[in-house]
């Protein structure tokens, strides 16, 4: 082998151990689930005994009303939560950058919530929504209100888990959206200052623009979490009542352990995936589009 | 050294003993004394007795128990996992009831023929006909009528180990003071389960599991039996929705609309602890859980609280479910977790894990003078096994998914006030295309 061969080689040389991890750990799973969502395959079989169904599993999908409906609350949910933790999170973050006494400790208290398991999360969601025992109707009723069906209500119940999960996720916005405010040039903020921004005008003409980039990819990494959501709705709800909190994870979930459908789970996880894909490309198109213009920009201020 | 030399001789001596009763009576757990069997049980109370007793076990045979405990749907799902394998790591697993078909149509258990056939195994004095016999047909007996019923050509698969039927807990305080008879049928059942609230202001009827999926249709079904119902007929043409199916579900949703606050969203262990905590005046569910309301430590009705049978619609139909026992296909010590199995299930086993807090398994232990005497409610619970009814529910490999639809569609019924005609009509076509599409109709 000639030196220049062997020179031309050696980074795929280094870069194949990591390019195996990826193969087995990544490439292989997926493959295999989405082999697996063209089988009639139960857990009490192996892979192999299987039944070969081509695309029955797909096609049962989209005519099961139970899976349409799921999708639908899926994205009512991820829609509904996601929009509210952006605004509660970027509000708070716009309200807290400032110096305060004590601003480091408060900040650890505001992302509390982000660090507690999510079985935990979900179990003391459900003792706080109790019926009798629980702090929301127990205050309620020594206040002299009536109770509230928190998860014993379709309705209810699906606004219960939203709250939970706006309480658990708000502090992630509201750290990111902190960090990119804490970042920005203050010589923009200045400029304004002198030319008479009030307030409100400094946060929608110069710091929410400038902060963007970050929000969007915030917003993004958000959406894909809210679409796989599945800890604290299983331990408050289980989907219930009826159908209205059964968010699609939980299907899969279901469909898996409960009806014993491993192909048609797996195929419901192949659509999830889809899904993700898509924003996730969303997500990297969107840099992409950032870096150029940054790019055409900085070529621009070369040229003059 | 002195100490040393008393081992040897006490050693001596215990062979010499050994021997000696070896020409009276054989030993058939020497062959596998100082074996390891590995079991799974579910974290459930008639299991923690069943622990408790292990060491006699351990102390009278030689062989080592390791037990696997796990919550019981998630003892399924690791069972599931580990009966595929060519060895497996269980030499003795409890399966709930509903596993049966499963595994049993996986062939993943050991038919107990060939145990019961081998003298060196079967011990003479077991007595196959003192176990409840509905239990065994429902849990232990694979392949006779519709294949999950009993039948001339079934077989037993395994043996009912804490298995439970239902029964109605009620407060005979409220019901004394305000002059309510105890429910011997479906109308008075729902008419003192509405009636309570209205003269017990704050109080629920009856206390009943409805939580969306599996437990609204648990609850379901323990009304459709007595009041007539059947979720198939005899052909698999589902029936769940003709005038029994529509009563049935009635009755849950009057129980529920009349019951505690927050009913909907219970599951069995939240409507025994609103019993338990004076929420409700009545509680009709397995037998397993009295002896938590007789716990002082954790029940505030305790000795308040009277038993009688599952009252009768146009049947007597109590549920019959829990757990049974079985050895794996792929288990490594399948004889020695025979002997276990066999231990477990016999007279003394039975008796020991019931005075442990256990549910018998055997008529002999339900007349027991010593267990009636600490848990004075077994007499009841013995009399209500006569009415058990294997076919509460079909077993059946399908029922997983057509469980939860009922029990999705039921709690709509139950929040969202879907019409019932319409919900089981719902559930009815549904079941049925499952089963075509699983072949229950191919002979027709």
């Amino acid at each position: 082998m000639s030196v220049a061969r062997a020179a031309r080689l050696t980074p795929y040389m280094f870069l194949a151990p990591a390019a195996l991890v990826l193969a087995v750990a990544l490439f292989y799973p997926i493959c295999y689930m989405i082999y697996a969502s063209f089988l009639d395959w139960n857990p009490s079989q192996r892979i192999g005994e299987a039944e070969f169904v081509g695309l029955r599993n797909y096609i049962k999908l989209f005519g099961d009303p139970n899976f349409r409906e799921s999708l639908w609350v899926t994205l009512k949910f991820a829609g509904i939560v996601v929009t509210l933790e952006m605004f509660i999170g970027v509000g708070l973050a716009l309200l807290l950058d400032r110096n305060i006494r004590g601003m480091s400790v408060l900040r650890t208290l505001f992302i509390l919530p982000m660090m507690i398991a999510p079985i935990v999360v979900g179990l003391m969601w459900r003792y706080m929504y109790h019926p009798t025992v629980g702090i929301f109707n127990k205050t309620l009723t020594n206040l002299g209100f009536d109770t509230i069906p928190w998860l014993s209500d379709g309705n209810w119940a699906f606004a219960s888990v939203i709250i939970a999960d706006v309480w658990q996720w708000t502090p992630f916005i509201f750290i990111l959206s902190l960090a990119a405010l804490q970042s920005l040039p203050s010589s923009a903020i200045e400029a304004s200052k002198i030319d008479g921004a009030t307030g409100w005008q400094q946060i929608i003409y110069i710091k929410l623009p400038l902060m963007l980039p970050v929000l969007i990819v915030t917003l993004l990494l958000r959406l894909i979490d809210s679409f796989k959501v599945l800890e604290v709705i299983l331990v408050m709800t289980n989907g219930g009542p009826g159908l209205s909190t059964e968010i699609l994870s939980l299907r899969i979930n279901r469909t898996a352990s409960e009806f014993r459908e491993l192909g048609e789970a797996a195929a419901m996880s192949n659509l999830l995936l889809i899904v993700l894909l898509i924003l996730t490309f969303a997500m990297f198109i969107y840099n992409k589009a950032q870096d150029a213009r940054a790019a055409r920009l900085r070529a621009v201020e070369e040229e003059a | 050294m002195t100490s040393h030399t008393t081992k040897v001789w006490s050693a001596a001596a215990a062979v010499a003993l050994t021997f000696t009763a070896g020409a009276a009576l054989a030993n058939p757990y020497a062959e596998y004394e100082g074996t390891t069997l590995v079991v799974n049980f579910p974290a459930h109370p008639h299991y923690n007795a069943a622990i408790e007793v292990l060491d006699q076990f351990t102390e009278q045979t030689g062989i080592e128990v390791e037990v696997d405990q796990l919550q019981y749907l998630k003892m399924r799902e690791r069972q599931t996992l580990e009966l595929t394998k060519d060895e497996g790591d269980y030499d003795l697993i409890a399966y709930v009831v509903f596993s049966k078909a499963d595994y049993v149509y996986a062939d993943q258990l050991e038919n107990l023929a060939k145990y019961f056939m081998n003298p060196k195994l079967a011990d003479p004095n077991y007595d196959q006909a003192d176990l409840i016999d509905g239990y065994v047909q429902n849990i232990g007996v694979a392949g006779g009528q519709k294949g999950y019923l009993p039948g001339q050509l079934g077989s037993a698969f395994g043996i009912p180990f804490g298995s439970e039927t239902s029964v109605l807990a009620y407060r005979k305080d409220i019901f004394e003071k305000h002059g309510i008879d105890v429910p011997m049928n479906y109308d008075q059942l729902l008419d003192a389960a509405c009636k309570i609230p209205e003269v017990e202001p704050g109080m629920g009827g009856m206390a009943s599991r409805a939580a969306s999926g599996h437990q609204a249709s648990h609850a379901f079904l323990l009304h459709l039996a007595p009041l007539g119902g059947r979720v198939f007929d005899d052909n698999w043409e589902p029936i769940i929705n003709n005038e029994a199916g529509v009563a049935a579900a009635e009755a849950l949703k009057t129980i529920v609309d009349c019951g505690p606050e927050g009913s909907t969203t219970f599951g069995p262990a939240e409507a025994a602890a609103a019993f338990k905590q004076g929420q409700a005046a009545m509680f009709m569910d397995s037998i397993a859980f009295a002896a938590g309301f007789e716990d002082p430590s954790q029940s505030t009705v305790a000795g308040k609280v009277g038993y009688a049978l599952h009252p009768e619609g146009v049947r007597r139909g109590s549920q019959t479910g829990g757990f049974g026992i079985a050895i794996p296909k792929n288990a490594q010590n399948k004889e020695a977790a025979f002997l276990l199995m066999q231990w477990l299930t016999s007279k003394e086993g039975d008796l020991a894990v019931a005075m442990a807090g256990g549910n018998p398994s055997r008529f002999s232990t339900y007349e027991n003078a010593e267990l009636n005497a600490k848990y004075p409610y077994s007499a009841t619970f013995g009399e209500a096994l006569k009415y058990a009814d294997p076919d509460w529910r079909p077993i059946i490999p399908t029922w997983g998914k057509i469980n939860a639809d009922i029990g999705t569609t039921l709690s709509q019924v139950l929040t969202e006030g879907l019409d019932i005609q319409e919900a089981l009509d719902g559930v009815a076509e549904r079941a049925r295309a499952t089963m075509d599409e699983a072949g229950y109709y191919t002979w027709q």
